[in-house]
C-alpha cells in the first residue's frame, strides 16, 4: 500500500500543509498549556519528535501482527513505553533540561497527533515512509510549539529565548493559559491566508 | 460461544499480554541503564543546592575544616503513647536520643552505625527499629543537616514542603546559626509558568536572604512595587559591595509579591515561616536536652 509523495515531501507535508498544530488542530490543550516560553516549547516538540519517530517505527514495523481490534490499546502501550524510556533516559543523561520540562514528558503519552499519525499512516505503509512522515510531523508539531511560544513570551513578558527584550511585558495576559487560544487561533489564521494568498498565485500563472 | 469467536478473543489476549511483556521488558530494560545515574545525579544536584544556599561555590569554596551532621527525626509510636526519636551522631558513632512530646528526655540508645549507611531509608529504618526494639511503631518525618566549620555550628540545612498555589513546593532552606535565613531554593513545584513559577527566580528569593528570625517572622506580604535599587541589587545588574549595601538597606522589608502571583508568594511566605519557627522550637528543645544530658555530639 503504497503513498504516492516522496520522502521529501512526507517531510514538507507535516511542517506545512498538514502542520499537526495549526492545520490538522490536534494536541490542542499542549499547544495552549506548554507553550509559554520558547524553550518549553522547543524541549516538549523535541520529546515529542523522539516519541513520534520511535512509536511510528514500532508500530510500522509490527503492523502484520497487530489484531486489528486492539489497535488503540497497542498503540497506548507503544506510545507509553517510548515515553517511559525517554523520560528515563532524559533524567540520567540531561539532569539539567529535564528539571524544566520533567512533569511535561510523561503527557505525551495523550497526545492525540501521535495516536493520529500511527492510526492514519504507520499501521499502513512502509518501514521507511512512516519514518519520514513521523519526522515531519514531529518538526511540524516543534515549529508549532516554537511560534506560538515566540508569540506568548515576547508579548507576554517581554522576553525571547529567556532574554530581555523589551525589558518590560507589554501584556500580562499573553501568559495566561486562555491566551493560547487566541494565538493558536489567530496563527491558524495567518497561516490558511498564506495558503490563500500561494494558491492564488499559483493559479494566475497557469 | 462460536469457535470463530472465541479463535479471535484468544488470538486477542496472547497479542495483548505478549505487548504488555514487550513494552515492560524495554522499560525494565531502561531502568537498569538509567537507575544509577539518575540516583547520582539526584545526590549531586542535593549537594550542588547545598552548597550554592550556604554561598559556596567554584570561586569560594567551602573551607576544609566543615563538617555536615545529618540529624534524622522519628515518629515513634508505642501503643498510646508518642515521642520522638533523633538519630544523630554522638561521638564516633551515631545513636537515638529519644524525647517525649513535651521535650523531656526519655532515653539514650547506642547505636552502631556510620553516617553514609544510614543514608539509605531501607537501612536506616531498619537501625532505628533495632534501637528502638520492635514494640515501637516507627515513622520518618524529616531529616536535617547541621554544618560546621572547625567543631563551631554555622548553619542548619533543612528539607521540607508546603502547599503551594496548585500543588505542593518543596524547597531546601539554609539558616545560620542564630536561625537567620541564608537562603532557599525550590526544588519541585508546578506553580504556573510567567507568573507563580517566578519563585524559582533570583529576585524573589533574595528578599529572604539575610532575614532574621524575628524579621521573617513579622513579615508580610505586599502588593507594592519592589523598589528600583532593590530589584537591581537583587537581579545581579549591581554587583559587589553596593549590592551587599542596598540588600541590607532593605533586609526588613516585607515580601514584596510577585506580579499576578501574590497566592503563590504567600504561601512561600508562609511555608518558610513554617519551617523556620518549628525547626526554631525543635533545635532549642533538643540542644538543651543535649546539653543536660551532657551528649557528646560534635556539632
Amino acid at each position: 500500500m503504497a503513498n504516492e509523495l516522496s520522502k521529501g515531501q512526507l517531510v514538507a507535508r507535516g511542517l506545512l500543509s498538514q502542520n499537526p498544530v495549526f492545520k490538522l488542530a490536534l494536541s490542542m490543550c499542549p499547544a495552549v498549556g506548554m507553550s509559554t516560553s520558547i524553550k518549553t516549547g522547543l524541549m516538549l516538540g523535541v520529546a515529542v519528535l523522539f516519541v513520534q519517530v520511535f512509536s511510528s517505527l514500532t508500530i510500522s514495523l509490527f503492523k502484520n501482527w497487530i489484531h486489528p481490534r486492539i489497535r488503540i490499546p497497542t498503540y497506548t502501550l507503544t506510545i507509553a513505553t517510548w515515553v517511559t524510556v525517554i523520560d528515563l533516559v532524559l533524567s540520567a543523561a540531561f539532569p539539567a533540561a529535564y528539571a524544566e520540562m520533567g512533569i511535561f514528558i510523561k503527557l505525551i503519552v495523550a497526545f492525540a497527533i501521535i495516536t493520529m499519525r500511527l492510526e492514519m499512516f504507520a499501521c499502513k505503509e512502509t518501514v521507511s515512509d512512516s519514518l519520514f512522515d513521523a519526522v515531519g510531523m514531529g518538526l511540524g508539531f516543534m515549529f508549532g510549539m516554537v511560534t506560538i511560544g515566540f508569540v506568548r513570551e515576547l508579548l507576554g513578558s517581554g522576553m525571547v529565548f529567556g532574554y530581555d527584550l523589551l525589558g518590560f511585558k507589554p501584556l500580562l495576559f499573553f501568559i495566561l493559559p486562555c491566551a493560547g487560544f487566541f494565538v493558536v487561533g489567530l496563527m491558524m489564521a495567518f497561516f490558511n491566508w498564506i495558503e490563500a494568498k500561494y494558491r492564488d498565485a499559483r493559479e494566475q500563472k497557469s | 460461544m462460536s469457535n470463530a469467536a472465541f479463535k479471535d478473543i484468544t488470538s486477542i489476549v496472547i497479542r495483548l499480554t505478549v505487548t504488555c511483556l514487550l513494552a515492560g521488558l524495554i522499560m525494565g530494560w531502561a531502568f537498569i541503564l538509567t537507575h544509577e545515574g539518575k540516583e547520582k545525579n539526584e545526590q549531586l544536584r542535593d549537594e550542588k543546592v547545598m552548597y550554592s544556599i550556604l554561598g559556596y561555590d567554584k570561586s569560594n569554596p567551602a573551607p576544609a575544616t566543615m563538617a555536615m551532621h545529618t540529624i534524622y527525626r522519628y515518629v515513634l509510636t508505642n501503643g498510646d503513647s508518642q515521642s520522638i526519636g533523633y538519630l544523630l551522631p554522638i561521638g564516633e558513632k551515631y545513636g537515638v536520643v529519644e524525647l517525649d512530646l513535651g521535650g523531656q528526655f526519655v532515653r539514650q540508645i547506642p547505636v552502631d552505625a556510620v553516617a553514609s549507611k544510614l543514608r539509605n531509608e531501607g537501612e536506616r529504618n531498619s537501625v532505628m527499629q533495632q534501637a528502638v526494639g520492635n514494640q515501637t511503631e516507627i515513622r520518618y518525618a524529616d531529616s536535617m543537616i547541621i554544618v560546621t566549620n572547625a567543631g563551631e555550628r554555622t548553619a542548619y540545612i533543612l528539607d521540607g514542603k508546603y502547599p503551594g498555589f496548585k500543588t505542593t513546593i518543596r524547597v531546601k532552606m539554609a539558616l545560620d546559626a542564630q536561625f537567620s535565613m541564608l537562603g532557599f531554593e525550590v526544588l519541585e513545584h508546578e506553580e504556573d509558568p510567567g507568573l507563580g513559577a517566578e519563585i524559582v527566580e533570583k529576585y524573589f528569593r533574595g528578599q529572604f536572604e539575610g532575614k532574621s528570625f524575628e524579621q521573617l517572622k513579622s513579615a508580610k506580604v505586599i502588593r507594592e512595587d519592589m523598589p528600583d535599587d532593590y530589584r537591581a541589587a537583587l537581579t545581579g545588574k549591581i554587583t559587589g559591595k553596593e549590592a551587599a549595601e542596598i540588600r541590607q538597606k532593605h533586609v526588613g522589608d516585607d515580601i514584596y509579591a510577585l506580579t499576578g502571583a501574590t497566592i503563590s508568594s504567600r504561601s512561600v511566605l508562609n511555608g518558610n515561616q513554617a519551617m523556620v519557627s518549628k525547626f526554631h522550637h525543635r533545635m532549642t528543645v533538643l540542644d538543651e536536652a543535649i546539653k543536660a544530658q551532657g551528649i557528646q555530639t560534635p556539632f
